[in-house]
């Protein structure tokens, strides 16, 4: 009881409205906007990939195809063999590697010394780069302006919970929980902004992906440019392929029978 | 008409591939003259597009190098635009300068399906057939899923009496789109070419087994579309299997057992087909059933 009376008798001068609360919020929000087209500026035009590795990983959706059909294959057997033949050689003798198979190294390539790799990492960092410097150059300059600040009042009672979510920065043990500072409200701004960025910038645009691209997001890092080992996925897909090959099985088989019988020639 | 459905008109044109060339350049012509541009926005690219294609089909190269000329400024180097200008060159170059600036392109990106594509059609269109088919089978051999690049190859084959090679392209595309009959039913009619008749008969077979689903008799509703065809191709197939049962098969197909009850079954479905409706007799009905009774 005595808490929430002398909350309700705190009093906040109408010049931290003006020069604390609004600046924040209209500094993130300028700073998101601006974040959205330096990283358009940075990112660089999708990397081309040579057609040595187009073909190199494609050649396992060749294989993917040929057995998604395999238990009901609209190809005659012949022809079903030689291409399921055809492709088992290759994968064995890793024709369709981009350095036509003559590198037997076992060890999976380190992705360091993969130049093309590497540029997709330095793109990866740039981005991030871009997200974390304008957020950490935000939180110190609050820091150092405004530490202590007590900037807003929520218009509904919370429990003691938010206390730790609302208050940070301040270590008043009997303040009411309605009293936002200065850093929880940049954190309420960092990560509730979304919609607002998804108004003014479109759906797709970068400033709204803070969690993706933020040290606090999972799966920061694109796993794209995780190097594949098609030695070793190539040997597997051998053993798949001459696994559909027990499967297989021709459409046109018995039709002969189905046609008669769905015409009532045949019992 | 007004605007807003001339525009609709070319959108669907766009989202369908319609090669409708006059219309569009006409109708394309109204868009530029009236504030068109401004109000496709972002689409007015793939209207230009759209339309330099159509100018040049129908030989209207002013306009088409005007719609080019915008496109070039917008999007400088686009592998796109560069396709639509070898297109435009193809035209009106000799088609030494075109292949040489197709070689350029590629050997700046040697993945460049669209340009690849376009340098095979044009070798094909010399007449320089091997070249063409070498082109090709490099390019399948990267772009594997390229079902147009499949039956293209099927189609060179075929021209020059390679059936069987025409039958392994075939499968190929068999294997890219398993659902569609008018696949199978060309794999059935490029190996009754083949001279391989068991294997015909089966694959018109799956045809009608893809194509009739929902006929429950064969005496009540004729045959429509493709299943005539694949209908035909049964009857042709099982006639002469009957006449000559120890026809080889170069892929090693047998025959099936009831043969005879196949063939009397087209020969039900033919006749259904080409039967006397209330209204009118089936035109070319006599001859149908002149050949029907005919002995092979």
């Amino acid at each position: 009881m005595t808490s929430s009376l002398s909350s309700g008798s705190l009093y906040l001068d109408p010049q931290i409205r003006d020069w604390v609360l609004f600046p924040i919020t209209v500094v993130m929000i300028l700073v998101g906007i601006l974040r959205h087209y330096v990283v358009q500026l940075l990112q660089s035009q999708p990397k081309k990939l040579p057609r040595a590795a187009i073909r190199e990983q494609r050649a396992l959706t060749r294989s993917a195809i040929i057995r998604a059909t395999s238990a009901n294959s609209p190809i005659p057997p012949n022809l079903y063999q030689s291409i399921s033949k055809h492709l088992s050689d290759a994968f064995q003798s890793g024709a369709y590697l981009k350095d036509g198979g003559k590198e037997t190294s076992g060890a999976p390539p380190n992705p360091l010394t993969d130049p093309a790799a590497m540029d997709g990492m330095m793109a990866g960092m740039k981005t991030q780069m871009v997200m974390m410097v304008p957020q950490m150059v935000i939180m110190g300059w609050i820091n150092f302006f405004f530490q202590g600040f007590v900037l807003i009042k929520l218009p509904f009672p919370l429990t003691l919970g938010f206390k730790q979510m609302l208050q940070r920065g301040i270590e008043t043990p009997d303040m009411d929980v309605r009293w936002v500072s200065s850093l929880s409200w940049y954190f309420l701004n960092f990560f509730g902004l979304n919609g607002l960025y998804r108004i003014i910038l479109g759906g797709d645009n970068s400033a709204a992906d803070t969690l993706s691209a933020s040290p606090f997001g999972g799966g920061a890092m694109p796993q794209a440019g995780q190097p594949q080992d098609y030695q070793k996925l190539y040997k597997a897909e051998a053993d798949n392929l001459a696994f559909s090959n027990g499967l297989y099985k021709w459409v046109g088989e018995d039709v002969e029978d189905r046609i008669l019988r769905k015409y009532g020639k045949l019992p | 008409m007004s605007l807003t459905s001339t525009l609709e008109t070319l959108a669907h044109y766009r989202a369908h591939n319609t090669r409708a060339s006059k219309d569009i350049v006409e109708k394309g012509h109204v868009v530029l003259k009236g504030s068109g541009l401004r109000k496709l926005g972002d689409d007015s690219w793939q209207f230009l597009e759209q339309y330099a294609l159509a100018a040049i089909d129908v030989g209207d190269f002013d306009s088409a190098d005007d719609a080019l000329q915008r496109l070039t400024d917008q999007f400088p180097g686009s592998p796109r635009v560069d396709v639509l200008v070898g297109i435009r060159m193809e035209a009106t170059e000799p088609n030494d300068t075109v292949l040489k600036y197709y070689d350029e392109l590629m050997t700046e990106d040697p993945a460049n399906a669209a340009v690849w594509k376009r340098r095979i059609s044009m070798k094909r269109r010399l007449g320089r057939v091997e070249q063409a088919v070498q082109d090709l089978s490099e390019y399948l051999d990267t772009f594997y899923n390229d079902v147009e690049g499949w039956l293209e190859l099927a189609d060179i084959y075929s021209a020059c009496n390679q059936y069987t090679q025409s039958l392994q392209s075939l499968s190929h595309v068999l294997l890219l789109a398993p659902q569609n009959p008018f696949y199978m039913l060309r794999f059935a009619e490029t190996a009754y070419t083949a001279n391989d008749l068991q294997l015909a008969l089966k694959t018109a077979l799956v045809v009608i087994d893809m194509a009739e689903r929902d006929v429950t008799s064969s005496t009540e509703t004729p045959a429509t579309g493709i299943s005539i065809r694949a209908w035909w191709c049964i009857k042709l197939c099982s006639r002469k299997l009957l006449a000559q049962p120890n026809l080889s098969s170069a892929s090693g197909t047998t025959a099936p057992k009831s043969l005879r009850l196949i063939d009397e079954l087209a020969t039900e479905r033919m006749m259904t087909t080409y039967s006397v409706t209330d209204k009118q007799i089936a035109q070319g009905r006599d001859e149908v059933v002149g050949w029907m009774s005919a002995t092979p």
